[in-house]
């Protein structure tokens, strides 16, 4: 076992008991709180959170990728290359807007809770994913495509067993930049009632307790550099069979 | 706006097309433009900042002759979206567009607010909304297909942020809510204003300060530039408002026990952490591409400046570093836009700038004060982008 | 036999390849050859379709290609291109089998297929099946490109600068090789190159365009001895003429009685491969064996000599 395979896989267990059992950890935050504060977050379990924190991140990233790829192929056809210009410059353009601005507005077109966060994540998620994908589908050598029409692939063909598996390692890159943004975007998510992690932290600057913002702040972080290495690990094995020429892409 | 390269998949076998076909685009912005005129309402009526709107139809938030006209220009700029092709064509039906659009919201303000009334408030509403993003689409996807170089886009910018401080300053707009939150609030919308600047810009030019040198010495020592680039990406990784908790701890305690650091402004709450968590999230774009940029300068081009016995400064002064800059310029980019977003967060620790008004507005489901909030932001952020990226190509020396 | 028959190819203005007409036989290989820009490239993509001709129509043993649906007409064509388009999220053998996927064989019979071309192109299947394009040399990757296009087994094979990316050894290997397979499957094939060592090696005719035009179709003797204008002749190199020529004939044909000293060539050698060996040795003849080693002759220097003109 490589040492940072060895310092990641204990970061994960450290993670995984601190969120089961946060209590057993009491005494390494004691010292930062106010005489008679709780040091540990007591107003909901952290369990609890984490699983609704990444099942709002999982949901949104999943509606976002169908969206975002099926656009990426639609406009990389003959039939949508009218809007190709135009949707690159909008991802420029969107990409320019905070992701704490699109949670915002949403707020007073849908209301507090959960459907905001998830508009905001939803819609901030596909620009990654978009430009990914029409990074992938446009940087297939041309010799490639060349030789599978010459073979007798229809678009279709050509689509699903040639320019897909090859944009795969950079459309990969792109859910995973998307999936970290989400992670920090649903986080600042509870601050319009959203459940998730974010709670912690906010109930930590609400009631002046610096422990919670830390034990907020610690398990978001862990969670996202964990799902961050995660999601690496797997572009990896996808780019491997490419000669690896693709892995540097992020 | 900048990379608009139109590579197809395609060889060349694609059959060429009639002159008059329909554009599918056209054809999507002329469906909005249908919809925004006659099936969403225009305004938004509320007796009170707070209170629930009433929606108000083109013909009930405009004199008639007024409505008419809107009616007839969006139907033209529509019916020229699905016909012409021409770049130039579009855009400048785009622009009519938007120049009869715009200030009609500000007439259908006064027109829909009774008079000496100051409790109403009238904002744009959905047709409004529609009917400015298919003209700006339009304008957008012109200006994409233009393909203008450098001093185009920042004329363009220099354009679009007139015509606005013209709206703004001229007062057809004054009786927009929006506008009646800022003059409720004048004095901290430009504090903030500044804080914001303040945090995000500052933030990026510490990090240059510390980042460039950074990559450069990284550049040259391998060792260094792993763990660097290993540690700056792992924060990177952490969210915002994570990174703002985990630094609260560590400057809270530094304040308690160091008296000059609380002198000098540095607590757990407020700008210290947010300008801390941005400078940190800047390092590694700019570290990044200041070594991209180094690396990528051609070897032969390093050894004939070494040939010409330049020394090791002079190659890094006079070669290495104007080669890379494009993409050190690039970097700052990114940082800059980054840093406009993230700062807006800093308001939920106390660290000010225009996230105060968009919390603030959340807290009160006030949307005039969330938009007094984010909408500077976005602009912020857009001009930032289209000032550097035009830099970016300028650096590398592209003509005009 | 493949017809070309009054192609032309139009972009805009343009004329990229201007009322081209040629037949080619049944088991031969025709190469186009010219300069850059001529139009070989976009001749050949007309003939499967990959560019649809602005006018004229392309005979394959009769039948009009516009009568067959594109798909279809590509799976029975092969096709290798510069830089060979392996694909690299697929290994050899999946490479290879492409086609006949494409066209549902069953898989046993596609494995099967794989294994015989990789057997054919000297890649040794346990070594090479699993292994991806980046994994493979220049010349194994042409070897794998020209496999892939034989897999269903094409009458046709169409080639653009098919060892255009090699180097001199592994190119003069593969040509070699290249008219091993075509004797022993009798494929009928269009090559496109540049390079009139490589149309001289390999075409039974040779057709040279310039300008978007056909100057010269002809076998190599021919186009040799009878060149149609002065830019075949050019082409063609007026230095390199004899030589060349002499590369066309083999010994047998200037076979005289008697008998020299020294080490046989075979009757089946150039030429010019005989000259050599009498330059080099400094002798005036040479003895000739047939294929089982007998001696059946002698070449001389003086017979050479008279092979090496036109005949008058
Ligand atoms: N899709 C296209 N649109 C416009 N012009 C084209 C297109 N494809 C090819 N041409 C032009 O047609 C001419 C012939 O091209 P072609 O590729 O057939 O040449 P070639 O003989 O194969 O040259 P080379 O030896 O360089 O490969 C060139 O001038 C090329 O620019
Ligand atoms: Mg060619």
């Amino acid at each position: 076992m490589t040492p940072a395979s060895f310092v990641r896989l204990t970061a994960l267990l450290v993670l995984a008991a601190f969120i089961a059992m946060p209590q057993v950890f009491a005494f390494l935050f004691e010292p930062l709180i106010a005489p008679g504060a709780p040091a540990i977050y007591n107003q909901g379990s952290l369990l609890v959170l984490t699983l609704q924190h990444l099942r709002t991140v999982c949901l949104a990233t999943m509606v976002s990728t169908v969206l975002a790829v099926a656009l990426g192929i639609f406009v990389t056809r003959p039939a949508g290359a009218e809007f190709l210009p135009l949707s690159r410059s909008l991802v420029n353009i969107g990409q320019t807007f905070p992701p704490i601005a699109v949670l915002a507005i949403a707020v007073p077109l849908v209301g507090f809770g959960e459907k905001p966060t998830f508009i905001a994540l939803f819609l901030y998620g596909l620009l990654p994913i978009f430009e990914n994908t029409l990074t992938g589908l446009t940087q297939v050598p041309s010799p490639t495509l060349e030789a599978a029409r010459g073979m007798g692939m229809n678009a279709r063909q050509r689509l699903v067993q040639v320019e897909l598996p090859l944009a795969l390692p950079v459309i990969l890159a792109g859910i995973r930049l998307s999936v970290i943004i989400s992670l920090g975007t649903a986080t600042i998510g509870s601050t319009v009632a959203a459940k998730g992690l974010g709670e912690v932290i906010i109930a930590g600057l609400q009631s002046n307790n610096i422990a919670f913002v830390l034990q907020g702040g610690l398990v978001v972080a862990l969670l996202a550099v964990l799902i961050h290495d995660g999601l690496v690990l797997v572009e990896r094995v996808a780019a491997r069979r490419l000669g690896g020429s693709l892995n540097e892409v992020s | 706006m900048s990379s608009t390269a139109s590579r197809t998949n395609t060889f060349g076998v694609v059959p060429p097309r009639p002159a008059l076909s329909l554009d599918h685009l056209g054809f999507a912005i002329a469906v909005l433009i249908g919809v925004a005129l006659f099936a969403a309402p225009f305004a938004t009526y509320r007796a009170t900042r707070i209170a629930s709107g009433e929606a108000r139809l083109l013909i009930e938030a405009l004199p008639i002759a007024m409505a008419a006209a809107l009616v007839l220009v969006a139907l033209g700029v529509a019916i020229g979206a699905v016909l012409v092709r021409d770049p130039l064509s579009r855009l400048g039906s785009a622009v009519i567009g938007l120049a009869v659009l715009l200030p009609s919201l500000g007439l259908s303000a006064g027109y829909l607010t009774p008079a000496d009334n100051t409790f109403a408030r009238v904002s744009p509403s959905l047709g409004f909304w529609l009917l400015s993003l298919a003209f700006s689409l339009l304008a957008v996807d012109a200006l994409a297909r233009m393909r203008l170089g450098p001093y185009g886009r920042l004329t363009a910018l220099a354009v679009g942020v007139s015509a606005l401080a013209l709206l703004l300053l001229s007062g057809i707009w004054d009786d927009l809510s929006i506008l009646r939150e800022y003059y409720t609030r004048a004095d901290s919308f430009w504090r903030e204003a500044r804080q914001h600047l303040l945090l995000a810009s500052g933030s990026m030019a510490a990090a240059c300060l510390l980042g460039v040198p950074l990559g450069i010495v990284s550049h040259r020592l391998r060792t260094l530039r792993i763990a660097v680039m290993q540690g700056l990406s792992i924060v990177q990784t952490v969210p915002s408002i994570a990174l703002f908790g985990l630094l609260m701890a560590p400057l809270g305690a530094i304040a308690a026990s160091v008296p000059l650091a609380a002198a000098l402004g540095i607590k757990g709450i407020g700008a210290a952490p947010a300008f801390i968590a941005l400078f940190l999230y800047a390092l590694l774009p700019i570290v990044a591409n200041t070594i991209a940029g180094l690396s990528q300068v051609p070897s032969a081009v390093v050894d004939a400046a070494r040939g010409m016995g330049m020394s090791a400064r002079q190659r890094l002064v006079d070669v290495e570093m104007p080669l890379a800059l494009p993409v050190i310029l690039a970097g700052i980019r990114i940082v800059l836009v980054q840093n406009f977003g993230l700062a807006t967060v800093a308001a939920l620790i106390g660290g000010g700038g225009f996230g105060t008004f968009v919390f603030q507005g959340i807290g009160q489901t006030a949307i005039d004060l969330v938009l007094l909030g984010a909408i500077p932001t976005v602009a912020l952020s857009f001009a930032a982008s289209i000032v550097l990226d035009a830099l970016v190509d300028l650096s590398k020396g592209t003509p005009a | 036999m493949i017809e070309i028959d009054r192609l032309t190819k139009r972009y805009g203005a343009t004329l990229v390849v201007d009322d081209v007409s040629f037949a080619v036989e049944e088991g031969t290989l025709a190469v186009v050859v010219g300069t850059s820009g001529a139009g070989k490239s976009t001749l050949l993509r007309m003939i499967n379709r990959l560019v649809e001709p602005s006018a004229g129509r392309v005979l394959i043993d009769g039948e009009d290609t516009r009568a067959i649906p594109e798909d279809e007409l590509r799976h029975r064509i092969g096709y290798v291109i510069q830089g060979y388009g392996l694909f690299p999220h697929r290994n050899v053998a999946d490479n290879i089998a492409t086609v006949p996927r494409l066209l549902r064989w069953d898989s046993k019979k596609v494995a099967q297929r794989v294994e015989e071309l990789l057997d054919l192109f000297q890649l040794e299947p346990a070594e090479f099946a699993h292994k991806f394009p980046h994994e493979l040399s220049g010349g194994q990757q042409q070897r794998v490109g020209v496999a892939r296009a034989l897999a269903a087994r094409p009458a046709l094979l169409l080639m653009d600068e098919p060892f255009g990316a090699l180097d001199a050894v592994i190119r003069s290997k593969a040509q070699d090789d290249l008219l091993a397979i075509q004797r022993r499957l009798g494929t009928t094939i269009v090559l496109v190159t540049h390079d009139m060592n490589e149309a001289f090696r390999l075409g039974d005719r040779i057709a040279v365009m310039d300008q978007a035009r056909l100057l010269q179709y002809a076998t190599p003797a021919e186009l040799l001895m009878r060149p149609a204008d002065d830019f075949v002749e050019r082409l063609v190199g007026s230095a390199e003429r004899p030589f060349r020529l002499l590369s066309l004939i083999r010994v047998q044909e200037a076979l005289e009685p008697g008998h020299a000293e020294g080490e046989p060539i075979a009757a089946s050698e150039s030429l010019h491969d005989a000259l050599s060996r009498l330059l080099w040795t400094g002798r005036k003849a040479l003895p000739v064996a047939d294929a089982s080693g007998a001696l059946i002759g002698q070449v001389s220097v003086g017979g050479i000599l008279q092979r090496g003109r036109p005949l008058p």
